[in-house]
């Protein structure tokens, strides 16, 4: 794929994809919670009004809040956009992958966790700190375990670069069923399920002091603020949904320019996604969450797997 | 012919043990269990002559499989199995009388001694390894129930760590075993033939060497548990001091040997297979290590039986010790000692259990003056114990003589040292607790009363042996000893 | 068996030699004795599973029984057992641990790159031909080591069951991968006498129950030296 125009509008074409569709995966992830609980639950739109509603609604901020708090949404959403331009989705390779490897979209979600926790102390409410503190704990035992999923799938295409990763992997569809990589995959399950706040970490859902993490830092956002960073964190399951879907089973991805190729890698994309986030909300449905102490267990076992995958790798080298 | 003996020799335990099943009267039970048990020693001494005269059989090149080696312990244990037999009748009838023990159980006891000694010959007499790996898990089963007789806290806690501990030991065994199978596959033409161990010894120059070192590695932590070598002993002084005293003295006399049995089939593979010290030097090592890991805990222990059980741990140490010394002197003293080891242990707890009966304690600080109040059982006391020590005219001291001459003759001088050291420390251990239950005066209120007389008649003939062993070696002994000898040099 | 279907038989026994060290591993991070007895379950279906594969794909039909009698006996029937024994017991169904839970999955971790070099050493040269072969059998070892260290840090009694067959089915999958099995006679009285080991077991454990009022390894402190 060459021509500055062609990775331009490809760049752009992915950005607006998962900025769209980002809404309508927390949509079906919402909807499909509500049926287990035997509930009609709201419709999978659902997100796309709730965002357009809070970005008429006023603003309200503390008298005591600086400028990280009202720059920490444009700063997430930005990071998130960033993101959002270098990960694999429907074609390979990606068009901007010469920008930022795979341990530059870690560190991006670091930065924009890294705000988000600021500006949760930066009110100067109890929930705040407590959220921020909660986040950041778990934080610093979620990173490793990240990384070293990752860099399992990255030793085994011998470069961190997400492009490289992904050709690698399609050209040997046989090792896609290789244990090395389910058991990083399951790691990087667990750790997205970690990452994106999902039960049995974080309930999403939840205002209560004794069980938010995620929604307590951003708890006196409002308005557009509140929009931004909603949008963001749906935008950052789709991202990592798309990550663990394409990084070790990308099957159906464009290779070509053609509309056809497109098309069928759009619809393969979707297809993957989907599939990850009905998953999602079975294993969310299925379990209760974590007490807090309880988590750092769940993340080794999320470590192990990788260390395991890793030892396996070596094992074989294959 | 052999058909005759294999048959005898594992269907007289069955059969004994599927009679038992179905009478539940006492006399019954004690005559079954005394023939079936008689019937198989004698069987076992046929076995001994067979294999003198005729060299080891093995019917159909199957899985059946006598020579010297085993039919020499087979005599020890089906030897040590009657003894135990003969006593536990009069000892059971005790335990009825004081309402210790209750018909239900009474039944139990004889079963599971049935089955116990067929276990423990399923073990001696097999050629594939996976069978003899089959009999020695079943030997830890046959005797969970019994070690756990009583239905104490304590006896249960034993139990416990008995089954889980020699389980574990054995599952460790199981995959030296594979891993011998898996070295063998690529050399014995046929797969079927690869567990046996004749034909092992026969491609034993063909087994990779590394592999078979691994293996022995892992079936040394597991049959030497099973033995009760240290460090892999610690159920031992529980086992054997919760379990009813014939018990304890079959396991310390059968239960024992057919470990042995089990590593030194291993110990002759690997010698030959891979030449060099690599096994002798692993043998004197966890020998010397039991040896020394019994000197203290005799040194403060309390209950006679669970000192009795270091003593196990300690003499364990001795037999591996000589084997690994590797030469015909040490072997000739390790086979001595499998018999003057069984004979001394089987005098010593059943005499213990004499003891134990009339004082109703087994604390040895509550024994005192045993002399007075059971002058036979007290006399059999401390002669038992100056041979399980080592003393002349004993037969222990025999042996171990033979062992340290093999130490210092082969230039193995330091180890030997350790050992004379450790035997020392020992006696000083053991003759002072027994001299202060023999002598002195009994405390008031001790009721007394010896065994029966037949007991008592079977441990005098036991203390006789250990002496007529003690001055010299009868001819059909050593000849059965070489023969035995001869197996262990490959 | 054309070499097609030998590389998928060899993957899927693959795929499931690594579910079973997974299993082996969530043994070690749950603490629900429930938990402890459903994966191994699961673990032993796998194993009957491998066994079953090996018997598809390289013929050796002498494992079929024993792959039968691991998924009737190891899969269903031991379970079952055990969770009766549970239910009839009444106890807290939460174990305690003497190393706690990250730093359990990190040895267990490092105890996996232990038996690696302990297949290497097996295997030697061999290793290069056969990496599936490599691969198994170094899950059998880690899972004899993990069953061991689950036997030793975790406190119930019914844990060092588990642990034990953790032990056990860790030597049968070794067996599996570098000798096709055993002659059928003696996985028979191998299955036979584990099953009679943990029928005891369970007996013992009642009794531990009931003299103990629980079942906690540390009550078994009774006898020293």
């Amino acid at each position: 794929m060459s021509g500055a125009p062609a990775i331009v509008i490809l760049s752009l074409l992915q950005l607006l994809l998962l900025l769209a569709s980002a809404p309508l995966i927390s949509g079906i992830i919402a909807k499909t919670k509500a049926r287990f609980q035997h509930r009609q639950g709201a419709g999978i739109l659902q997100p796309y009004f709730d965002l357009a509603k809070l970005l008429r609604k006023e603003v309200l901020v503390s008298p005591v809040a600086s400028w990280v708090f009202r720059s920490t949404p444009y700063l997430v959403f930005a990071s998130t956009l960033v993101i959002a331009l270098l990960v694999p989705t429907v074609v390979v390779p990606v068009p901007l992958d010469w920008v930022g490897d795979i341990i530059t979209v870690i560190y991006l979600f670091a930065l924009g966790r890294f705000f988000v926790a600021l500006a949760g102390l930066d009110t100067g409410s109890a929930f705040g700190g407590l959220g921020a503190s909660r986040e950041m704990s778990i934080a610093s035992i979620i990173e490793p375990a990240m990384m070293l999923a990752i860099f399992t799938a990255a030793v085994t295409a011998g470069s961190t670069n997400l492009s490289v990763i992904v050709a690698t992997l399609s050209s040997t569809p046989a090792s896609m069923l290789n244990p090395a990589h389910l058991l990083a995959f399951s790691g990087l399950f667990i750790v997205t399920m970690a990452e994106t706040g999902r039960v049995p970490v974080d309930n999403p859902d939840t205002h209560l002091e004794l069980t938010m993490i995620h929604e307590a830092m951003i708890l006196e956002y409002s308005g557009r603020y509140l929009a931004f960073i909603e949008w963001s964190s749906q935008m950052k399951l789709a991202i990592f949904l798309a990550l663990l879907s394409n990084m070790f089973f990308p099957l159906g991805m464009a290779t070509t320019l053609a509309p056809w190729a497109l098309c069928v890698g759009c619809a393969a994309f979707f297809a993957k996604v989907i599939v990850l986030a009905a998953i999602v909300a079975v294993v969310e449905s299925t379990n209760a969450k974590l007490r807090l102490f309880r988590v750092p267990e769940l993340l080794m076992v999320a470590f192990i797997l990788s260390l395991l995958a890793l030892i396996l790798y070596f094992i074989v080298g294959a | 012919m052999s058909a005759i003996l294999f048959a005898l020799l594992l269907g007289l335990p069955v059969t004994g043990t599927l009679l038992c099943a179905v009478f539940h009267t006492r006399r019954v039970l004690e005559t079954i269990t005394v023939i079936c048990a008689g019937l198989t020693f004698l069987s076992a001494l046929w076995l001994v002559t067979t294999v003198t005269q005729s060299g080891a059989l093995n019917p159909g090149q199957g899985w059946l499989y006598a020579d010297g080696l085993s039919a020499y312990v087979a005599a020890i244990v089906t030897g040590s199995a009657l003894v135990v037999a003969l006593y536990s009748t009069g000892y059971l009838r005790r335990q009825v009388r004081r309402r210790h023990v209750d018909g239900g159980q009474l039944w139990l006891y004889y079963l599971l001694l049935n089955a116990f000694l067929f276990t423990m010959m399923v073990v001696l007499l097999s050629n594939n390894l996976g069978v003899l790996w089959i009999g020695s898990e079943a030997t830890t089963l046959a005797t969970a129930f019994l070690v756990a007789f009583y239905e104490r806290e304590s006896s249960i806690e034993a139990a416990w760590k008995y089954v889980i501990i020699c389980s574990v030991g054995i599952a460790l065994a199981l995959f030296g075993i594979i891993l011998t199978y898996f070295s063998a596959l690529h050399v014995v033409p046929a797969s079927g033939n690869a567990l046996n161990w004749s034909s092992l010894m026969l491609v034993a120059g063909g087994l990779d060497p590394g592999v078979l070192k691994l293996a022995f590695i892992f079936v040394l932590v597991g049959f030497g548990t099973k033995a009760g070598l240290a460090p892999m002993h610690t159920w031992k002084p529980d086992a054997y001091g919760e379990a009813p005293a014939p018990i304890s003295a079959l396991m310390a006399a059968g239960l024992v040997n057919v470990a042995l049995y089990s590593l030194i089939r291993f110990y002759i593979l690997v010698n030959k297979a891979v030449g060099g010290s690599f096994a002798p030097t692993l043998f004197i090592i966890f020998g010397l290590v039991s040896m020394g890991v019994a000197v203290p805990f005799i040194l403060i222990q309390r209950d006679f039986k669970r000192l009795l059980a270091y003593s196990s741990v300690e003499h364990v140490g001795i037999i591996v010790f000589a084997l690994g010394l590797g030469t015909p002197l040490a072997y000739f003293g390790a086979l001595l000692h499998l018999l003057n080891n069984a004979i001394a242990k089987t005098l010593l707890f059943l005499t213990a259990s004499n003891v134990r009966m009339a004082y109703n304690s087994k604390i040895m600080r509550k024994v005192t003056g045993a002399i007075k109040v059971i002058p036979v059982s007290a006399t059999f006391l401390i002669a038992g114990v100056f041979a399980i020590t080592g003393w002349p005219p004993f037969g222990v001291f025999v042996s171990e003589f033979a062992i340290v001459s093999a130490g210092f003759a082969g230039g193995n001088v330091v180890p030997t040292v350790f050992f004379i050291g450790f035997i020392a420390a020992i006696f000083a251990g053991f003759i002072y607790y027994t001299s202060r239950m023999v002598f002195g005066e009994p405390h008031p209120g001790v009721k007394g009363g010896d065994a029966v007389t037949l007991s008592l008649l079977l441990l005098g003939l036991l203390l006789t042996a250990l002496l007529v062993l003690g001055v010299f070696v009868p001819p059909p002994l050593q000849q059965c000893i070489e023969t035995a000898l001869t197996v262990l040099k490959g | 068996m054309d070499p097609t279907n030998l590389q998928t038989v060899g993957l899927l026994i693959d795929i499931l030699a690594a579910a079973i060290l997974v299993t082996a591993f969530l043994v070690v991070s749950s603490r629900s004795l429930v938990f402890y007895i459903r994966l191994f379950a699961l673990q032993s279906f796998f194993l009957g599973a491998v066994a079953l594969l090996v018997v598809l794909g390289y013929g050796e039909t002498h494992i079929l029984i024993a792959a039968v009698l691991t998924i009737a006996i190891k899969a269903i029937a031991i379970p079952v057992v055990l969770s009766r024994v549970i239910e009839r017991i009444h106890v807290r169904k939460e174990v305690d641990f003497s190393i706690n839970i990250p730093a359990s999955l990190l040895l267990c971790g490092g105890m996996v790159i232990l038996a690696d070099s302990v297949a290497h050493s097996i295997l030697g040269a061999q290793r290069a031909d056969a990496p599936a072969v490599s691969r198994v059998l170094s899950v059998s070892i880690a899972m004899m080591l993990i069953g061991l260290f689950i036997m030793t840090t975790r406190k119930k009694a019914i844990t060092q069951i588990v642990g034990l067959l953790t032990m056990e089915n860790g030597v049968f999958l070794s067996g599996l991968s570098i000798t096709y099995g055993m002659p059928l006679i003696v996985e028979v009285g191998i299955f036979f006498d584990i099953l009679v080991a943990v029928l005891i077991l369970g007996v013992f454990i009642f009794r531990i129950n009931k003299t103990f009022e629980s079942i906690s390894i540390d009550s078994l402190r009774g006898l020293r030296e």
